[in-house]
């Protein structure tokens, strides 16, 4: 690689979207280089200051409460709309056909309920066995509704702290488990706190670290057999989940930064979490 | 034999509209259809309502004005809303996020197409012989500066910033909601913050 190549591939680089053999060829290159290298360094220092320097306009909260009421205007309106003039995209199949209305209605109840009830049997039979791939998706929904609960409801930590000496105490005090609680500030993703929540049946520790304006909940229970279970990355409603487990617990990184920020965080917390 | 029965559907479902008691059919309709727009927009507001903050960010960004911001979040609600039921994907928040760009578009190049080139070239012209990097390290932190520094690049470069920066998203995500090829992402990110770095070299230089 030559120095030209470097240059166009940097921002590439450093924000980690390049493939593994690129990357390394261009490590390699800046350990043969010391003016690409300062380069690389001073780029990315810039990129740093612009995510830790830019605010980030989170919605006032009457913001939210205008979309609601418009959308419920909206659904008010639309019957009205549908027998005045001409039916609505939004619901093109419903068109008025009197002889078929109550037998196709009907029909469609009727699939609806035969829907929620398969639905509802898959659920149930999924949940004992938590350990297919299937299950892991509802394991997901679940684990994703809680994350998003945690930032909307402002609950996030019920211990805030970023001295893990303060927040493992704490959890190890209200669960059955000690869960392994590591600050990663030196690694870009500082502790913010711990807090309880609920998830698989079982109380579980929720550690919330930050990453730029993002959060990051690492929820951690006692794993099942003692076996450690290779690492599985899921994107869903855009979020990232990374699934992994140690010898002794399970862990579910959910968040919404990208992917590779979570397979940096997850990195950084294996290296960094105790061995037994 | 099939066809007198059609006739005589047709005559009755006839009878049938001119009979007042069809009201009570209407009327069933339109209350299952009511319920079935509740159940929509339930699942509307669980999967794109927790991706506000992000829509008003980008918004924000773009717009650089917070009430033409909220304006836009709300119309761009309304959009997704109404095109919700063609919606299959899982990425509900690059789904939103499109549209919110779009929306926010409409209104740039309503407002005036001027926003597009205001980035003032005057300012950056040899703008390394004011200040060395390492002074722009040391004004890093400096985010006030910053802010006017990314509010004065021209759209697609906020944009692109914003995406990337703070919602943190993949090179492939910002391709969808930018419309543009996922190669060209690379370097319009490379060009954003080096027009970024230019202005901060002259307005830290203009200071001193």
């Amino acid at each position: 690689m030559n120095c030209e190549e470097a240059a166009k591939l940097m921002d590439g680089y450093l924000d980690r979207e390049l493939d593994p053999i690129t990357s390394q060829t261009i490590e390699q290159h800046l350990l043969e280089c010391p003016k690409c290298d300062q380069a690389y360094k001073i780029h990315g220092s810039l990129i740093r200051a612009i995510g830790n320097a830019t605010p980030y306009y989170k919605a006032p909260a009457e913001l939210r409460e205008r979309i609601q009421s418009s959308l419920r205007d909206e659904i008010a309106e639309l019957p009205t709309r549908n027998i005045a003039r001409e039916p609505q995209p939004l619901f093109p199949r419903r068109e008025p056909r009197p002889r078929a209305i109550l037998w196709e209605t009907s029909w469609n109840w009727l699939a609806l309920a035969a829907a929620i009830i398969f639905a509802a049997i898959i659920a149930l039979t999924l949940v004992p066995r938590l350990q297919r791939p299937g299950a892991d998706q509802f394991l997901a929904t679940q684990l994703i509704a809680s994350h998003v609960r945690s930032l909307m409801a402002n609950h996030l930590t019920d211990v805030a702290s970023s001295d893990q000496h303060t927040v493992k105490p704490w959890l190890d005090a209200k669960l059955d488990f000690a869960p392994p609680v590591v600050d990663l500030s030196q690694q870009g993703f500082p502790l913010i706190g711990g807090r309880l929540d609920y998830l698989d049946n079982r109380p579980v520790a929720a550690l919330v670290y930050q990453r730029r304006k993002h959060f990051i909940n690492l929820f951690v229970w006692p794993g099942e057999t003692g076996a450690a279970r290779p690492t599985m990355a899921m994107s869903h409603e855009g979020y990232q989940l990374l699934h992994w487990a140690d010898p002794d617990f399970n862990y579910w990184a959910v968040s919404d930064v990208n992917a590779n920020d979570l397979q940096t965080f997850k990195q950084q917390f294996e290296t960094r979490t105790p061995r037994h | 034999m099939a066809l007198p029965l059609k006739a005589e559907h047709a005559s009755e479902t006839e009878d049938f509209e001119s009979r007042p008691n069809i009201v009570k059919f209407t009327v069933f309709k339109e209350s299952e259809q009511n319920h079935a727009q509740k159940a929509e927009l339930a699942s509307f507001e669980e999967a794109i309502l927790p991706h506000l903050d992000a829509a008003h960010n980008l918004a924000r960004w773009l717009l650089r004005n917070e009430q033409d911001a909220q304006d836009v979040v709300q119309e761009a609600y309304l959009r997704a809303f109404k095109s919700f039921s063609g919606f299959h994907g899982s990425n509900g928040r690059a789904w939103l996020l499109t549209i919110v760009r779009n929306t926010s578009y409409t209104l740039l190049k309503k407002n005036q197409a001027v926003d597009f080139t205001t980035f003032d070239e005057e300012i950056h012209v040899a703008a390394d012989e004011f200040a060395s990097p390492a002074t722009i390290l040391e004004h890093g932190e400096d985010a006030e500066l910053i802010r006017e520094a990314m509010d004065a690049l021209p759209a697609e470069f906020r944009e692109i910033l914003a995406l990337q920066h703070q919602e943190g998203l993949s090179y492939k995500e910002i391709a969808d909601i930018a419309q543009i090829p996922p190669g060209t992402v690379m370097s319009r990110l490379a060009r954003a913050r080096g027009k970024l770095k230019e202005y901060l070299t002259a307005r830290i230089g203009k200071d001193k």
